[in-house]
């Protein structure tokens, strides 16, 4: 069984007292208990600012267990880039932010988009899925 | 300290993959600014298949800054001490779904926090579940 292993820990002084939490997960495959995720893309580009991109060619298996990775490594903290699924707006990650989401794609319409502003963005992700549909070769 | 999230992913799915491991300091947007607000840390215990707000945007006592830096952390902890890693809670922005979490999954997700766009969660059964969750924001 492939295995995929998302760990996280956070900590905050915002509270009265220090928050820490750790948090790991093995990435299974929808409705399984046995079976990790055994697919991926990984990429690193650039976003110039203007268009919205779909961040993902192709369309994973819809209500999959699929998790997306995201940062934008762009230096200037101005800069972000706005992230879409579907219509709607889901928020933005600036310079150094990243997120990382269990990725549904319930549908065609669910892929979901970047789009850059302040200047060309550099991006860097990884999905982690189960199955993807490819488009055929023209 | 500051307000501190590291990432680190580590798979054998394709060879030579070396890994994510990275550390984001969350800050007010386009600022180098710390992030200033938080709803705090808390836990939600779901007992059946209805779509709950698991964050109401307009009944934050302290009002969120739209369209800014928000970022939101959730994990399903299943309950008494048991996940299920093949069940899980639909997590959704303004109806739109986002994504499964099953039991031990987390995520790390942007926000608006404009008031149309709460945070909802929706068990996949009628199995009790634990989610817990605490989002960072600018206050308005």
């Amino acid at each position: 069984m492939a295995t995929t292993t998302a760990a996280v820990t956070l900590t905050s002084d915002l509270l009265s007292d220090n928050m820490s939490v750790t948090a790991s997960t093995t990435c299974m495959k929808a409705g399984t208990t046995a079976d990790g995720l055994d697919q991926m893309e990984y990429g690193y580009l650039d976003l110039v600012t203007g268009d919205e991109y779909d961040l993902i060619g192709a369309t994973p298996t819809v209500s999959k267990a699929s998790k997306l990775y995201l940062k934008n490594h762009s230096t200037d903290e101005t800069y972000f880039i706005a992230i879409t699924q579907g219509t709607q707006a889901i928020g933005k990650l600036y310079g150094g932010d990243w997120m990382f989401i269990p990725a549904d794609f319930h549908d065609a319409a669910g892929e979901i988009a970047i789009t850059a502003n302040g200047g060309t963005n550099k991006i860097c992700y990884a999905l982690f899925h189960e199955g993807i549909t490819l488009n055929a070769s023209a | 300290m500051a307000t501190i999230a590291t990432i680190s992913v580590s798979s054998d799915i394709a060879p030579g993959f070396g890994g994510i491991s990275e550390s984001m300091t969350l800050t007010q947007a386009g600022t180098v600014t710390d992030i200033d607000s938080t709803s705090g840390f808390q836990i939600r215990k779901l007992s059946g298949t209805g779509a709950v707000d698991l964050v109401t945007m307009a009944n934050e006592l302290v009002e969120p800054k739209d369209s800014v830096a928000a970022k939101i952390f959730i994990r399903n902890i299943g309950y008494k001490g048991v996940t299920d890693k093949s069940v899980g809670v639909t997590i959704g922005v303004n109806a739109e779904p986002i994504g499964l979490l099953y039991g031990g999954d987390w995520m790390m997700m942007p926000l608006t926090c404009i008031d149309a766009d709460d945070i909802t969660a929706t068990p996949a059964t009628d199995d009790t579940v634990v989610l817990e969750y605490v989002m960072f924001y600018e206050e308005a």
